[in-house]
């Protein structure tokens, strides 16, 4: 594959553009931002491989099993949640 | 408001919830204790550092909660309510073993460049800062090594290195799955720090993930 990186024209440099898509996924760029990092996306393999691994990470970090607290601490929590109703 | 219960100011997804806890129901009671408590440690690790200091920190955290129950007013949800609370416990205690807090300035500050900067063309050459080599594609390796246990192994490794801002707010955002007006609120966050520190962490997790995938 020949790697052709970015033209000039489209506003961004690919070294701009890895800094720029978490803004970018969360909804968070100008109107005018947005469509010239999608012209630079659309073009440029290796920005838009970068956009997919950053989701790709993301997707990834949901499938992490959460810490959660020892049941002992749940049970004693149960209690006073009860002690609380009792006069 | 929209979304509210009449008289209440409860918002109204939350409003049966908090109606039930109030009346003593246990079944909610042990809803709401599994469903915030994974987000409640995150936090409350970010302060104190130690599994089981937090474990103590989110235990005190419920039962302010417990306490503060009744003057519940609804103008955030409940979970953000909830965190709220054990930021400011946490805070307390980590300000009690003089620990460093996280969210100081130094935590948005620098230049902490998503991808290393050598992998980009330089300013004398032609493309100026275009990639020298781009990304591999992840999508051309098989499904089972991208979702295996490895990966998530290597996922939950990198999240674990992560300084204490970055990897609470990666944790409640992309573990957790909160949403960022949610995490701004509990932490005191302004969206655009909010965002330096996920986009940070998101950085150091994919740049380890490739070094998994790539060798």
């Amino acid at each position: 594959m020949v790697e052709r990186p970015q033209e000039p024209a489209s506003g961004y440099t690919c070294r701009e553009v890895v800094e720029l898509v978490t803004e970018y996924l969360d909804g968070a760029m100008t109107p005018g931002e947005r469509a010239a990092l999608e012209v630079h996306l659309n073009y440029c393999d290796g920005c838009a491989t970068f956009l997919e691994q950053i989701r790709t990470s993301a997707s990834l970090a949901g499938g992490v099993a959460p810490e959660q607290i020892p049941e002992d601490v749940t049970e004693a929590l149960r209690a006073a949640f009860r002690a609380r109703r009792e006069p | 408001m929209i979304g509210s219960v009449e008289g209440t100011g409860v918002v109204s997804a939350d409003a049966s919830l908090v109606a039930r806890l109030r009346d003593g129901d246990e079944r909610a009671f042990d809803e709401v204790v599994s469903g915030f408590s994974p987000a409640m440690l995150a936090v409350a690790r970010g302060y104190v550092g130690a599994r089981s200091v937090a474990e103590e920190v989110v235990q005190e955290a419920w039962l302010g909660v417990l306490r503060g129950l009744d003057r519940f007013e609804g103008r955030s949800t409940l979970r953000t309510w909830v965190l709220r609370i054990v930021a400011n416990i946490a805070r307390d205690r980590a300000v009690r073993e003089a620990r460093s807090l996280p969210f100081s300035p130094s935590d948005f500050e620098g230049n902490d460049p998503a991808v290393d900067v050598r992998r980009f063309r330089l300013q004398t050459e032609p493309y100026p800062g275009g990639w020298r080599s781009f990304p591999s594609d992840w999508r051309l390796l098989p499904e089972t090594q991208v979702a295996g246990r490895e990966t998530l192994d290597a996922v939950r490794e990198a999240i674990a290195a992560l300084p204490d801002a970055q990897r609470m707010v990666v944790t409640l955002r992309d573990v957790l799955g909160c949403p960022a007006e949610e995490v701004c609120e509990a932490l005191d966050l302004t969206p655009g720090n909010q965002r330096v520190l996920l986009h940070r962490a998101r950085a150091r997790v994919r740049a380890h993930l490739e070094r998994h995938f790539d060798g």
